[in-house]
């Protein structure tokens, strides 16, 4: 299981200053509302801490054409069903702090944002997202043998930003099972902006033993970042996770353990150098 | 087989059980516009497809898939659908069928259950 405690409380205290403002052909007040400034956790959804949000600018929109809540970025509409953190370093990882987010109640974007009727959306988001994981790492048996309350307290540990809470029961999925010293497979996503994510099956270990590294994961699935022929990334791509550049050569097993977010995957996040 | 297939727009093609082209290779397993061998299972109390194997785009993702089981078993829009792979968990939605395959699929096909109620959770 996860030993470096330190580094997965670092992880949960993430957070990113962001300046929410209203669209600004949806004003309907004389008065432009005052943008909205949130510290946020990395490891939470955009959905999931905006309520202040929604009150602040409510007072400014029309009450005939609202529709449900949903935020841009610099003309990218934001799925709110991946982490804060993920989408920050998918598309403003470039920008200046606070990263300046559009608010919005009209034209929801259908086709490229799901809709989100509530919290329990998000909380069944999650924790399908968790048993997909699971899945992978030790096929579904540590989730299966968990009880409902565990599962709720995974759940009221993130959105409650309760470490503690989140992690008594979390580490157990990040055990291993039986005399296997790994997880069977590596639960992890790779995101580029513009394209479909990579999803697929990748063993912590090869044939000989020996572990996999974040520099082997991406040499299978991403060999276009380094520069030919070699072991070095591009000087045009950064490979970002959890907002840092790990060294390619940490094992892709402990990247697992302890930066992966909240559902239990491990979000590989690859951004062209501007 | 393609004669007996329903009109709909852009619909799933039909498969036999021996077409290998979902057979998994290395040289095909990056590109998507690889078909996927798909077996819809109904649950609860969902109605049964008459035929449960289609050949899919591998690039379409898993909400075109419950799009398309709703107009087959001829939901009402108002009904929801979920879908869930291993009997297991809900994908989501942006998901490709061929990312579910590589990671879920077995012999060489992916089985999706899908209900009209929560069913794994």
């Amino acid at each position: 299981m996860a030993e470096d405690r330190e580094v997965l409380r670092y992880i949960w205290d993430g957070r990113l200053p962001v300046c929410f403002n209203l669209s600004s052909d949806e004003v309907v007040t004389v008065e432009q509302p005052d943008p909205y400034y949130l510290l946020v956790p990395r490891l939470s959804y955009l959905t999931l801490v905006t309520d202040k949000v929604q009150r602040h600018f409510q007072r400014a929109i029309s009450n005939e054409s609202v529709d449900e809540m949903w935020f841009e970025y610099d003309g990218q509409p934001l799925k709110w069903h991946y982490p804060i953190g993920v989408l920050f370093d998918l598309h403003g990882s470039s920008a200046s702090l606070p990263w300046n987010l559009t608010v919005h109640f009209q034209r929801f974007p259908e086709s490229e944002v799901m809709r989100c009727p509530g919290k329990e959306a998000i909380e069944a988001h999650f924790m399908s997202a968790v048993k997909e994981a699971d899945n992978l790492k030790h096929r579904s048996q540590v989730i299966n043998a968990m009880q409902k309350k565990d599962h709720k307290q995974l759940w009221l540990g993130l959105s409650n930003d309760k470490f503690e809470q989140f992690w008594a029961v979390n580490r157990r999925l990040m055990e291993r099972t039986g005399d296997d010293p790994y997880f069977k497979f590596i639960p992890f996503r790779i995101f580029q902006s513009d394209k479909q994510f990579i999803q697929e099956l990748f063993r912590p270990v090869n044939e000989n033993g020996e572990q996999h590294t974040l520099g082997d994961l991406l040499h299978e699935f991403v060999p276009e970042v380094f520069t030919s022929g070699s072991t070095v990334i591009d000087n045009e791509w950064r490979v970002v996770i959890q907002g840092i550049e790990p060294p390619l050569e940490t094992p892709i097993h402990w990247i697992s353990e302890h930066f992966s977010h909240p559902d239990n995957f491990l979000y590989v996040v690859i951004v062209r150098v501007v | 087989m393609v004669e007996t297939q329903r009109k709909m727009s852009e619909p799933p093609q039909p498969t036999d059980s021996h077409n290998a082209q979902a057979q998994k290779s290395e040289v095909s397993k990056k590109s998507l516009k690889k078909k996927v061998e798909v077996l819809l299972k109904a649950a609860g109390d969902a109605p049964i497809m008459m035929r449960k194997k289609w050949q899919v785009d591998g690039s379409k993702q898993v909400a075109y898939i419950i799009e398309f089981i709703k107009k087959y078993i001829k939901c009402e829009p108002q009904d929801s659908l979920f879908v869930y792979v291993g009997q297991c968990f809900a994908p989501t939605p942006d998901q490709t069928l061929q990312n579910l395959y590589d990671c879920f699929g077995a012999d060489g096909k992916l089985v999706l259950h899908y209900c009209k109620t929560q069913a794994w959770g």
